[in-house]
Formats: C-alpha cells, structure tokens, sequence
C-alpha cells in the first residue's frame, strides 16, 4: 500500500478541532485585532506596557498613511512606494491657512511622517517667509487632543448614522422655513466658498456669517465707507519711504504679517550698496513688537487714537488744501505736526495704517493716503486681501435672530465663539441643530449635537486666494490619521452633491476658474500638476489704478472714538497664540513674548512708574472691571506702555483645548465691546483694585533687560551711517608686540608658517542683519522642530531653564549711559544701579538672535575633561552627547551662555505632559536628529544634519553644494532673511560679501573667541540725526 | 656553624642606656646583633654600623619614570593617537601644548615617586598585612628596648647576662 | 638624643613617661566609649544616612532637583568640593611642612590632622561624583579609551587636572598617614587582651617590631614622603583654582588664584583643625598633649594664612579696576554691591576680621575664642567658594542670560549629610585609631617634657651658682 507520512499525533488522528486551525496561516489566535482597534489607540492616559505597541502602531500607520495604505493595520512595507526612500524627506508643497495667517508652505515628510513646515519660496506673496504660528502648526496635526471620529451628543458616533441625522434635522429645519446659518473665521478657499454656495442650493435658508475673534471689520467697512468695496486693499510697505502706524502691529499680527513684514524688512536692509531706508513711526498705546521697530515711537492712550488720526488728517488736509475735521486736540499733536510734514514730503512713498477696529477711523486713514497719494503707489486698490472678511454687523444681527428663534440649525466652521464670544454662543445655544467641525471638543463643540471632525491642514485637500490672483493650493501630505473628515467633504455630503470627494471638487473648480486665467499649458492635466508641486498659481494684476476717495469725511470724524479720561484696557494678540486657536500647541506656549519675554502666561502689562503708583510689583495680582465683567490677572511691568493703561492678550485661558493649554492665562475675550456696529479692542472707565493674593509667579526667560553699557548690540543711525559706513561698529585692536592687531590676528600658536588647524573643504558661518530682524520668533520655535528641542513648561521656565537652541535677546535703551553718567554726577556704583533700569517711560528696544556662536577658539571646548564637544575641519563646534559626562562646566565658561542642559528626562517625564512627549506627538520628532536623555549638554549644531544632507546631495551631483542651498532651520524660517548662512571658503557666496559689510561685527570679539556667527550693526532712521544730516 | 643559632637578650629602659652598652658590650668582644626600640634612637645606626638606607634613591627613580610614564601617556592620548581641535589649542604639537600637560606631569610623579618608596620599603622590611612579628618582650613597642646578642662558641649565656646587667640592662632573656 | 633650649616651653605638660603616653593613647581604643561620644556619633550617623538618602534621590531624579540653571551651573555642588578639599589641606601641610622644619609641637596633632584629611577629600570626591548629570559613567574622565574605540580624555581640561591632583593626593597622603600609623599599631597589638584586637591589630600593623634597620627605614621613608608631599599640597589646591583660573569668566579668569586658594586653603585647613580638635582633647582627655601651646601656634598660621587671604581679595579688586576691563570691573563691583552682597560681606567679615583678632594673645590662647573662632573662618571659607562660583556665574558677560540662583533642599541636604559622612569617619577614627603619634611623640618626651625640662632647668641652675 502507498506510505503515508504524517507529522504529529493530531495529524495522524486528524481530528475535527486540527483540521479547522490547520487551515489558518497562524494555529494560535494572535490578538492583532485587539491591540489595532481604534478603542485602545484612542485611549489617552495608556499603561507603560501599551505605550511600544501604540508606538508601533503609531508610526507604521502614519507612514502607511502617506503610501495611500489602509491605515488601520500595522504590517511592514510589503511594496514600498516608489516616491518614497527611507531617510530620505519628501517635501509636498501646500496651503495654511487658519481664518487668519496665510502662508505658502512646504511641508517636510520622513518615511510619510509630516514633521517640518518650510516657507515655499516660488510665492510671490510670502516668498518662503513663515511666521512662528505656521511653524508650529505640524505639532497640531500629532495633537491627542484632536477627536478620533464624528460625535453625536457627545457620544461616539459613524459618519454614516451622523450624516443621516443631520440631513434629516436639516431638512427639516429648511423646510419649517427656518434659517441654516454656516457661522465661520474668514474663509479664502475660492472652492469652499462654491461648496457653501451649493451648500446653499440645496438649503436654501442658508445663510453664510463670517466671525473672526480678531476681526478685521473696520478695515473693511472702513474701505466701504470710503471706496464703496467692502474689501481691504492691498498694502505695499517695500515702496513706501515712510510708514506711519496707529497701533498696527504689523510685523507679527496685523493682516497679513508674513508678507508685510517681509516688504517691510526690504525697505531696511541696507546691503548691496542699497543706501536709503524706510522711516518708521509708530503710534501707539502699549509696546508692541511693531512699535518696538520703529525709528520713532510715541505714546497715545488708547482712547486717543482717532483724535490723533484726525489730527494727522487735518495737518496734511491743511498741506494739500483739504477740508479739515473738528479733531479734539491731544498731547501728541505737536509731534503728529512733524509727521504730517515728513509724510507730505514722502508724497506718493507714505503709507499710513491703523490697527483699530473703527470703521471711521479708517476712514481717516483712507483720507489721508489717498491725500498722500498713496493709492496707486504704496496701496493697490486692484489687489485686495481675501483673507479677510469679518461682518461684525452679521454677527450682531445673526444674535438677535437666534435669540428671536429665527435660526434652526448652525454649523461652526473653524470658530469658537464659546470662548471668544460669550454673547454669541448664549444665542447659539438657543438654536434646534449645533453643528461643529471641530477638531476637538472646545468650549464651543462641547455643548454641539454633533462634532464633525475636519481633518488637519496637512491631511486635507484645500486652496486658498490670500490676496487677488495669487491662488494657492494645499494637498494632504499624510492620510486622515483619525476617523476625520474634511468640513467641505461633509457640506457636500449633506448638501447630497454627486462628488462629495473634496480633492475632485477642487480640481473641477480649478479647471472651470483658474485654468482659463492661464495660457502657458494647453492641457489641463499639465497645469493641474504643476500647479500641485509649486503649490501656487498666480496671474499678474495691474499695478492698481488711483481710487478717488468718496466717504464722508466729517461724519466719519465724528462718529469715532473721542478721548476719555480714566484707565484704559488694551487687548491684543501675541506673537505666538496669536487669537488663541493653536492654544494646545507647547512650542507656541513657550516661545517667550517678544518683547515681555514672558512665557505659558498673558498678564497686565503697565508702565513701571504707573505700577508704583498705584503700589503694583511684578506678580502682583490685581482684579481689572470694564463694562459688566471683571477678572484677576498678573501685572507684568512693561516699560513704553501708556501711563494709565493695562494692556493684557487674548488668546490665553482656554477650557477645553487640550492638557498643554487649557487654564494657561485667563480669558479676557469678554473685555471686548460692540460699539457702533464694529468690535472694539480696548476699554474706557477700567476700574482697577489690588487684591490680597500672594505674587504670581510670571515665567520668563530673561531677567535683566538693559546691555549695561556694553557693545553687545551695536548701533548706529542712517544719517551717521551715511558718512561712515563702519559707525557704531569701531574696530577694537589690541596692543601686542606686533603693533596693533584686531582679536581674531593674534594667536598664541599659529604662525605664518604653522597656521594651525587646517580650514579644508567648507567653513560654515553665519551672518544676522540686526536691521533686518524685526524679533518674531519665527526661528525659535522653527528651531525647536528641527532639533527636537524639548519643551519643558512654565515652571522649568521659572527656573531658567529653558531649552532654546536659539534665543532672541531683547534689550530696551537704559536712561543712564557711561557717556552721560558724568553729566548726571554718577559715582560707578550707582551709574551701574541706574543702568540697570530700562529707560521705564519709552525705551528704545533691540533685538537679538543669539545661538552657539561655534567659537574656533571656543572656551567650552578646552574645558571639556571627556572631549565631548571639539571643533569640526568645518569651523562648527560639535557635541558628542552620548560621550557628555555632564559637569556643565563647558556652560559655564560660555560667554554667550547658549549652552543647555538636560536637568530632567525631559522627553519621557510624566512632570512634562507636553504632546511633543505623548505617543502621538512623538511622531512629529526629527528622525536626523538625536532625542538628548537626561544629564547631557545640548546646544545649536548649526543644523549639522542639514548640512550634511545637502554635501551628500551636492556629492552625488558630483559637485559643490551651491551657496544658499543649505540654509539652517532658523535662516529658512526668517522672514525678513535677516539670517545668511553659507560656506565662507566658497568665496562667490553672500556669506563672505556679508562678512566683508562694515558693519559686521562679532559678538564679544575682545575675547578672541573667533565666533562663526556675524552680527550687522543695527542702523536707525531718526529724525533728530535726518535733521542735522 | 651549628644549627641553631643562640641569642641573649638584654633589655633596657633607657635609650641613652642602650647607646652606651653597645660599644661598651662589642668592646667585651659580643656580637651585638640588633636593638629592637619602641621609638627610632638617634644615632644608634652608626653605633650599630648599619649601611645608610638607599630608598630615596628608589624614590627618585620612581619619580623620574612617573614623568616619563605621564608625557608619553599625554603624547600618545592627544597628540598621536587622535589628534583633535580641542578649542583651536596646537593638538598637533606636543612641545606647543606642554604648559597645559606640567599639572598632570607633575602629579604623576609624585603618584609614582610615593607609592613605589613606600612599597619598596614595605617589601624590604617585610612589612605586609599577616606577617607574624616577632615579639622578643611585650614592653618593647612600649618602653622598654630589647637588645640582641648572638651567642659566639665558647661563651656562656651567664656571662653574657653578667655583661648586660653590668651595661644597665634592667633584665636579660634567653 | 636630642637637645633644645630649656627656655622653651614644653610640649608636653604632666610627669610623663613613656609608658603613660602608651597608656593615655591606648585608653580610648581600649576602653569604652563616653556618652558624649555616642551621642555625636548618632548624630553624624543619621547625618550620613540622610546622605545616602538625597545623593539617590538626586542620582535617581536628575540634577533638575537642584537649584542650578542655564546660567549658574555650579554652586553648592562646587562650593562644597573646593570648601572640603580645602579643609583636606591641614594635615600633609603639618605633617609635611612642619616635619621639614622640624616643628615639634606638630606631633601631638599630625594624626588627628592627616586623618581629617582624608575623610575631607573623601567628602570633596563625594561632590565630584554628585554634580555629575551622569554619575553612572563618571570614570570616563579617566584616562581609558571609550568603549567604541581610542577616544580619550582631554589634557587641556583643568577638570581632568583635578582629577589626577585629588587622586594623587588623597591615595599619597593615605599611604603617609598609614605608614606612620604602623607602629602605634604594634603598640597596640602587643598589648592586647582580647583575641579579636590581637588579631586585628596584628594585620594593621604589618607584623612591625621596631628593628634599628626598619626605624632607619622608617625615618627615611618619612622625611622624603614629607618632602614630596610638600609641593604636593601646595599643587593640588592650585590646581583646584585653575578649574576657575584657566576660564574665561570674569571673576574666575584671575592669575592670583593658584597662591590665594593654598592660603585659604591651609586657612581653612587650620581652622576645622581647630574646632576638632579643641572637642577631641577634651572628651579624650588628652589636653596634657595638645595643650594651649599648640592651639597658639595654629592660631599663628590662621592669623597668617588669615591675612594673605585678605590681600588676596583686595588684590583682586585692585587689579580688576587697575585692568580696566569693563566685565572684570563689574564683575567684582556686583560682587560687594550686587542681590548677593550678604555673601559676600559675610566672606569678609569671617575670613578678613575674624581672624584678625589673634593678634591679641589672650585670645590666641583663649580656648573658647579659639573655638568660636575657627568655626568663624569655616563659614567664612564657604561663603568665600560660594561668592567666587555663584556671583561671577550668575552675572557675566551677555545680561540678557544673567539671572539668580536658589538653592533647594536637596542641595542643603547633601552638604548636611556630607559633614555626617566626615564626623562619622572621624568618630570612627578616635575610637580604633592612636589619635596621637605615640612612638614619634616619645622621643622628645625628654627634650620637651615638662618633667625633663624642669629636671634640665635645675641642672643648669646648679651649674651656674
């Protein structure tokens, strides 16, 4: 008979149970299911135990995610797809744009992991410029905060079960004849705004009211007012001579800060034989890091602003032959005289802005520069920003008809009037259906019937028109991480359009509207394509014709805010939280103010010499009432504030956004008051008391703000400037047997024959134009992605302890100089206790980036017992952490005290509960990058992996890299390019024409460090130098 | 000579005592051997005739390769093994960066210098943790001094003892 | 035999023999410890164990648990290493450079004092080790390659100096202070009762009899170890300055400093001498030993010592102004005047004025003034490392980093516990060690004995008449 082989027992038995588990590829059940299942990975507080199989899962599904892979299983690469190397990024250009910024962006994937947003330097309007907000913005895609599907009265729902309910509930509410408001920030997505058309089309009660927390209302209706187009035209700050601000911040907050304060920075620079600079004068009531720029600042009260337009209005009305106004007169009027003169003289090259909310005040304004002869010039009416479209009026009238019950349903889309308007969100919560696209469950979602989750920018399909006929478009670079959809894709689904596919919409949109604005490309599909990679697409718009001026200029001047007596509050925004939507991101948390250098806190801000009147110190906690709410605060003394006026952020006290920002700083949102229609940013009659607490402790990273008479930020104006190209940079030469020689020629061992350690190959510097930085931070928290620099939280900040890699040193002008301590009768002692003090009425205030200079006689590297930090051949200066010892001893001999140190484990630390740290957030980490463990020094590499990166690049092109290929994180993100970073061997390239400036300088260069870093004297326009110039 | 050797004891309580009787007992043709003293007696090692001690000869020694030892050891380390631009310092000649090594050179020799003397004057004089010692008279690390005589032919103990007494010895073993 | 001047005071007071030195040294390490000794013992036990507490703490935690920041890196940590080290300096310095000047009056304390030391260093290495982020891997400033291959230490590093000049520091005078110890050690040994001190005794001293060969050794071994060991002492503090000498921060960067620390340190050195030892002879009754004659003599070198540090800091101010350094100037301006005066003020008042005070000799030979005194110059001493490490950090040379510094608990505790870790060794010692050089002090009972000297006095009386 024929042999039969068998392997085991069961075999041979073959019994029923054997033969059903023979068939499955693995005898024994594994339990893949159960740990994959989205309940375990939504879990958020997991044992240790979990922690690696969530890791695991984490990242293989967001790099599966980016190959287009089913997400919710956890294998390994089976074909790897093909535009993908491992350690090697992919950059996909795309769109931000959060209801206020907007920005170009690259954004930086490894192995699929979106983990650096990059300016994208093909657009014309931020030309590769990002803002600290923008860079920020990848940690919020990696935020476990963020809802991991649609909710339905707070339970957890399927989109399929919601969107049937919510269509039925809003047919319903259309068909009772009851309105559907779609309550949203400003919307720039030409297709977002057709998907709400159909939105509409379908339910016609639709109605679309746009809110913004910071609105920007009164420029538009001021523009109405003025030029009958609701819209607000585009400014053009690199053709004006001088700028004068009414309280616009600018640079940082106001429109469109990435594009404006790069045109600015343009007007300042003075390189390449460009001789002439922008002035800059700034009005304006508390220090802000715009006013802190400026050539000229004068105080105002907040109250006083329009009179002071007005009076603006009618010195240049009486120059040009205008109607005047009735203006009440002011303190600053003398001063606003002189203005008005050097604005007249600068016919045609003036521009003046105002940061205020007032319609009529912007009328004024309006006046003025079309006196001026701005339009056509420094404004182009032709080319209007769309990025913002406030309607504070819609939003008043949209609060009596839900209160009237008019209202059945409302969608939220990308607002939060829950915590920026409590008015509103009372009404709002009187309507049948709540809707919200929130990606989480904040103040205003919470109390929602359903929560739609949007998917994050950098999972989403968007486009964008910042300003006319710049269109840029935004693709997903990582697939939905959670069970998400994006807020267009759901309108459609409702709106039961046939394509609820919002990448397919887009493409049809673009190809009925922007592909016949084109001619270069016959194909649609070419056009589409190249438009994807540059992420922009922009047709050229008319220089901007001259508008005439049709408002009513008296009745303007009489309606605006007159003067008044008594305490003032001011709101603004900061730098970093800006109106508060990104309040869960830590990097932003903790990049310090730029100008109180405070961190993790808002706080009232008041003039020194108020606070000790009133018997304020810092900390101290005072209760602040205006109108009908009132709340407790920290007060932080702020020199350069208005006497008589607090001035406190918005932004900060969020509830319900996440662990790292929920409860940090109060809410001060209520503070702002509707008047005549617009929002108003400030408030009168503010009655203020002191209350018994203990001082709140304010963390900030710098305790001492004045250079006490040391050359560390060197200065000069233009006019002295002018005549000699090397002012306020004179060149210190130190005595030695060779005669007089400059630090960096004398050295105690290399000779003319011996030079010492060999300059081979590349030589890395780095140059920071001082004129050119305007303080952002932009390149802080650019470099806190890069390098996976740990956050550490507010009370490590307390302990001076922060980990910046780079640190931008804010220095306010003390009253007393060794110059005039003579004068002043001043022994040293008490010249010293006087320059201690920063000038407390209006300082003048600079700014400086400062990182491991990369010494090449560097003093920490001598000390060093373990040579764990030594001088490459490239001129960096190196550190071998895992070979640190940590005796902190290389710290203490750094004179620029860049040096940090890992106190704690701060990455796996349950005292630092930050999302950089958590399962998910460890995704946003730089693979090129190592994470420090505990006990070792860090400090800036120069971004050495980068430079690496491009030399292999370079290498493989068979070539030398080319000068401004390699950029640092800190260069690429500036946008003003204050920070040129390049090899000082090749001898073609902008670093060595920077080096050769005048005025570059370096920093403590008497102490021969021979630094790799280069500053440029910071030059001034003044007036009383222009005078005798 | 005869296989076991015998010795006399002649203890004394008074150094001044012992300095005297040892010329004085040679002098009576005894072959004085050794003094064993609670407390170092100037002056007896000439009296007793013993060579002056070379250890400080070793201790130069020792020091002089302690230095050696140290600037090969630095010479090797950073100039030849792995040279390195240790704050633009000439890592690359050993002569240019010899004033930072002198701390470290100089430790080292006094390290060797100390720690060879006193080895090799433990190892000479048998000095080590265990050794039994030998105790001729409990007093003697006290206050008694314990002089030793070896017995020659033809000499009796008794005499012997007779000679110590006569010498101030204020009892005699043996 | 040895001759001196009968106009001299005798070193040793009472009618002493050499066996009553015998007896009066072996007493406490035969007999029973007193009350007050156990009582300081628990104490400084629980002190030490407390230090074993925070040290893991701080080892487990991180050194985040201390005040240090981004711009003060050092403070207690360092403070309290130099503070020991410097204490560390009195006994190679009596034993060494009093031998070379044949200083009698050294004998009735070199013990003790060489003791001190080292228990001293221990606690200066215990900081070392501590302020380390990495503990785990503190011997790699060793000079051993790292595990991946040849990398080594950096010879340019005043730290890696340090860690040869401690080294070779503690391990020479450890062997000094042992090999004068082996004949006390027979001492002893032979006239142990029990088994157990037999036995023991017999393995601590080497088998030692006392031949004329070995004494001959043994005198020799000493003088030329003395010899050695004196430009030791004086290198090892001068090293530990040049940590901050060989820096680049103002108040650090000072050529004084290698002579000004070994002032201070045989300053300080002297001083805790004194507060030992003040306490040691009274509860080991050996005041017949260590009589007021050898506290004035410390009290001479404190006065002396005393001063030259005062100058120093004068010194230091001149040259900052004379310098004309903008950095320098307002480095040692902040100092006096600056949010950390009050150290500074103390450092002088305990280190400048203080010791000022000897210069009365009713207070030289007060023991109480002595006591309180030298306790004094201790704190004063600490503050004197505090004020140089702390206020030269905390201000220097870019203001924007400039901040202050706040010790926490832990950082007070480790330096509690490391005064337990020194008394508990010291305790130790007294007990089971001769606290006096016995078999040295007996040969000059009779040149410097009271009972001889007045012996001496009436011999030369009759001479006379």
């Amino acid at each position: 008979m024929e042999k039969q082989y068998w392997k085991g027992v069961e075999e041979l038995q073959n019994d029923a149970e054997f033969v059903r588990l023979k068939n499955n590829e693995f005898f024994e059940h594994l339990p893949v299911d159960e740990v994959m299942s989205n309940k375990a990975s939504s879990t958020d507080n997991t044992s240790r135990r979990d922690f690696l199989k969530f890791m695991g899962f984490s990242v293989a599904a967001a790099s599966l995610a980016a190959c287009q892979a089913p997400v919710k299983k956890a294998i390994p690469y089976v074909i790897k797809p093909e535009e993908l190397t491992l350690g090697v990024p992919n950059y996909y250009a795309s769109t931000y744009f959060d209801g206020s910024d907007y920005c170009s962006v690259l954004v930086k994937t490894r192995e699929g992991r979106p983990i650096k947003i990059e300016g994208n330097e093909l657009s014309s309007f931020s030309k590769g410029g990002t803002s600290a907000r923008v860079q920020a913005s990848v940690l919020g895609l990696y935020d476990s905060a963020r809802l991991k599907g649609p909710l339905a009265n707070k339970k957890v729902s399927t989109w399929a079960s919601v969107d049937g309910e919510i269509k039925k509930k809003l047919a319903e509410v259309s068909a009772s004849g009851k309105k559907i408001v779609i309550l949203s920030s400003s919307v720039s997505s030409p297709s977002t705004k057709k998907v709400m058309t159909d939105f509409t089309a379908k339910y016609p009660t639709t109605k679309q009211v746009v809110y913004d927390a910071v609105s920007s209302y009164g420029l538009l209706k001021g523009n109405e007012l003025s030029f009958g187009k609701f819209s607000i035209p585009g400014y053009r700050f690199d053709k004006a001579d001088v700028i004068v601000s009414f309280g616009a911040d600018f640079l940082v907050n106001w429109l469109s800060p990435i594009e404006i304060s790069r045109q600015y920075a343009a007007t300042r620079k003075l390189r390449g034989g460009k001789k002439n600079m922008s002035r800059h004068i700034q009005f304006e009531t508390m220090l802000s890091l715009t006013g802190s720029n400026a050539d000229n600042r004068y105080k105002i009260r907040a109250s006083e602003q329009s009179a002071a337009v007005a009076a603006l209005y009618n010195k240049i009305a009486s120059l040009s032959g205008g109607v005047a106004v009735n203006a009440p007169s002011i303190p600053a009027d003398k001063t606003i005289d002189s203005v008005a003169q050097e604005l007249w003289n600068a016919k045609g090259k003036a521009l003046v802005v105002s940061g205020s909310n007032d319609p009529n005040e912007q009328v004024l304004v309006n006046a003025i520069n079309s006196m001026l002869g701005s339009y056509g010039n420094t404004i182009n009416a032709d080319q209007p920003y769309l990025i913002r479209a406030s309607n504070d009026e819609a939003v008043a009238s949209l609060i009596t008809e839900l209160n009237n019950g008019e209202v059945g349903a409302v969608i939220i889309y990308n607002a939060n009037p829950g915590y920026s308007m409590p008015a509103l969100q009372a009404a709002i919560n009187k309507a049948g259906v709540k809707i919200s696209f929130a990606d989480r469950e904040d103040e205003t979602s919470a109390v929602c019937d359903y929560i739609c989750p949007d998917s994050h920018y950098l999972e989403s399909w968007s486009d964008a028109e910042p300003i006319k006929g710049v269109f840029s478009l935004g693709q997903p670079t990582i697939e939905n991480l959670f069970d998400t959809r994006q807020a267009q894709s759901s309108l459609l689904t409702w709106a039961e359009a046939a394509n609820t596919d919002f990448h397919t919409y887009i493409e049809e949109y673009w190809k009925a509207n922007m592909f016949s604005q084109q001619s270069g490309m016959s194909s649609f599909e070419a056009f589409w394509n190249k438009s994807l990679q540059d992420g922009i697409f922009e047709i050229n718009v008319n220089a901007g014709a001259v508008v005439a001026f049709t408002g009513n200029i008296q009745d303007a001047a009489a309606k605006t805010q007159q003067p008044k007596p008594g305490v003032e509050l001011v709101l603004y925004t900061k730098t970093g939280l800006g109106d508060g939507n990104q309040a869960n991101n830590p990097w932003l948390q903790e990049l310090p103010d730029p100008v109180s250098k405070v961190c993790w806190d808002n706080y009232f801000a008041v003039l020194p010499a108020y606070a000790k009147k009133m018997g304020y110190v810092q900390g101290t906690v005072i209760e602040v009432k205006a109108g009908d709410f009132k709340i407790k605060g920290p007060v932080l003394l702020q020199p350069g504030m208005t006497d008589e006026t607090l001035a406190i952020a918005l932004g900060y006290g969020r509830t319900k956004v996440g662990k790292a920002g929920n409860n940090v700083g109060v809410n001060v949102y209520p503070f702002v008051s509707v008047e005549n229609g617009a929002m108003k940013y400030y408030a009168t009659g503010v009655s203020v008391t002191k209350t018994p607490d203990d001082l709140y402790e304010l963390a900030t990273t710098q305790t001492h703000h004045t250079m006490m008479g040391r050359e560390i930020v060197k200065e000069t104006t233009l006019a002295e400037w002018l005549v000699k190209p090397n002012s306020g940079n004179a060149q210190l030469t130190i005595a030695s047997p060779y005669g007089k020689k400059k630090p960096g020629e004398l050295d105690l061992w290399a000779t003319e024959k011996n030079p010492g350690h060999p300059k081979t190959n590349h030589f890395w510097n780095m140059s920071i134009d001082l004129n050119a930085c305007i303080g952002c931070g932009a390149c802080v928290v650019a470099c806190t992605a890069e390098n996976n620099v740990p956050v550490v939280g507010k009370d490590e900040i307390g302990r001076s302890r922060e980990m910046h890699w780079i640190r931008i040193d804010r220095y306010y002008s003390s009253d007393t100089t060794k110059e005039n301590a003579e004068a002043k009768k001043l022994g040293k002692l008490s010249m010293y206790a006087e320059m201690e003090k920063p000038a407390a009425d209006n300082p003048e205030v600079v700014f400086q980036p400062v990182m491991c200079q990369h010494c090449n006689h560097a003093p920490c590297e001598t000390v060093c017992p373990v040579v764990a930090t030594t001088h490459s051949m490239e001129g960096l200066n190196m550190m071998a952490y895992n070979r640190c010892v940590g005796t902190r001893y290389c710290a203490n001999n750094c004179p620029y005290k860049v040096r940090r140190f890992n106190w704690f484990r701060y990455n796996e630390n349950e005292q630092f509960p930050y999302n950089q740290y958590d399962n998910l957030g460890k995704m946003v980490l730089n693979p090129d990058v190592v994470v420090r463990s505990r006990g070792v020094m860090e400090k800036c590499t120069m971004c050495i992996q980068r430079i690496q990166y491009g030399k292999l690049d370079a290498k493989k092109a068979g070539r030398r890299p080319i000068d401004g290929e390699i950029k640092t994180a800190c260069a690429q993100s500036c946008p003003t390019n204050a920070i040129i970073f390049g090899d000082s061997l090749d001898k073609e390239s902008e670093i060595v024409k920077a080096n050769a400036d005048p005025r570059s300088y370096s920093l403590l260069e008497e102490l021969d460090t021979q630094p790799s870093v280069y500053y440029h004297t910071k030059v001034r326009n003044k007036v009383s130098e222009k005078k005798e110039a | 000579m005869s296989a076991a050797k015998k010795f006399i004891y002649g203890i004394f309580n008074d150094d001044e005592m012992v300095l005297n009787a040892i010329p004085q007992l040679r002098a009576q043709g005894l072959n004085v051997k050794d003094v064993v003293s609670p407390f170092p007696i100037h002056g007896i090692d000439e009296v007793l005739g013993l060579k002056r001690t070379r250890i400080s000869i070793c201790c130069f020694i020792y020091g002089m390769t302690g230095s050696c030892l140290a600037m090969l050891m630095i010479w090797y380390m950073n100039i030849f093994d792995w040279p390195m631009d240790i704050g633009g310092k000439p890592s690359f000649a050993f002569y240019k960066n010899l004033p930072a090594y002198v701390p470290i050179i100089f430790e080292s020799t006094v390290l060797c210098a100390a720690h060879g003397m006193v080895i090799t004057f433990y190892l000479r004089s048998k000095l080590l943790p265990g050794v039994e010692p030998v105790i001729l008279d409990p007093r003697q690390a006290d206050d008694h001094f314990v002089m030793t005589v070896q017995v020659k032919e033809g000499q009796s103990s008794e005499a012997i003892k007779g000679m110590f007494m006569q010498a101030g010895a204020v009892e005699t073993k043996g | 035999m040895q001759k001196e001047s009968n106009l001299r005071p005798p070193l040793i007071l009472g009618d002493k023999t050499w066996h009553s030195i015998t007896e009066d040294v072996c007493r406490p390490i035969e007999g029973k410890a007193n009350k007050w000794w156990w009582l300081a013992f628990s104490f400084s036990l629980a002190a030490f164990i407390w230090w074993l507490i925070v040290v893991s703490y701080t080892v487990g935690t991180g050194l985040g648990v201390w005040g240090l920041n981004k711009t003060v890196g050092w403070a207690w940590d360092i403070t309290n290493f130099v503070w020991w080290v410097g204490i560390g300096h009195a006994g190679t310095l009596i034993s060494a450079i009093l031998l070379l000047f044949r200083q009698k009056w050294r004998l009735s304390i070199n013990r003790s004092a060489e003791a001190m030391t080292i228990f001293a260093v221990i606690c200066a290495a215990s900081f070392i080790v501590a302020h380390m982020g990495r503990p785990w891997v503190a011997y790699w400033p060793l000079p051993l390659a790292n595990q991946f291959g040849s990398l080594w230490v950096n010879f340019n590093s005043p730290l890696v100096w340090d860690v040869f000049a401690i080294s070779t520091y503690f391990s020479v005078s450890l062997v000094f202070w042992y090999t004068g110890l082996i004949p006390d050690f027979a001492v002893v040994r032979d006239r142990a009762k029990t088994k157990a001190r037999k036995f023991w005794y017999t393995i601590l001293s080497f088998g030692w009899t006392g031949t004329a060969k070995n004494w001959q050794r043994f005198e020799e071994v000493s003088l030329v170890l003395a010899g050695i060991s004196t430009p030791l002492v004086l290198s090892v503090h001068s090293v530990v300055s040049m940590d901050f000498a060989t820096s680049v921060v103002p108040g650090w960067h000072t050529t004084i400093f290698p002579p000004y620390f070994v002032a201070g340190a045989i300053f300080s050195g002297f001083a805790m001498v004194q507060t030992l030892l003040i306490i040691t002879r009274k509860v080991l009754g050996l005041e017949e030993y260590i009589t007021v004659y050898h506290i004035d003599m410390m009290n001479r070198v404190i006065l002396i010592t005393g001063s030259i540090v005062g100058v120093a800091y004068i010194t230091e101010f001149f040259i900052a102004w004379y310098s004309g350094v903008e950095y320098e100037q307002y480095a040692f301006i902040n100092r006096a005047t600056g949010p950390y005066w009050w150290a500074y003020w103390s450092m002088m008042t305990c280190n400048v004025i203080t010791p000022q005070l000897f210069w009365s000799k009713r207070l030289r030979e007060s023991i109480f003034a002595t006591f309180i005194i030298s306790i004094f110059v201790n704190v004063g001493m600490w503050f004197e490392r505090f004020v140089i490490i702390v206020t030269s950090l905390h201000r220097d040379y870019i203001p924007s980093s400039w901040t202050m510094y706040h010790p926490t608990w832990v950082e007070i505790g480790i330096f509690i516990g490391s005064l337990g870790l020194f008394f508990t060794c010291f305790l130790l010692f007294t007990r089971f060690f001769p606290v006096i050089a016995m078999s040295e002090l007996k040969t000059i009972i009779k040149s410097s004995g009271e009972k001889s000297k007045k012996a001496q006095v009436l011999k030369s009386k009759e001479v006379h008449s």
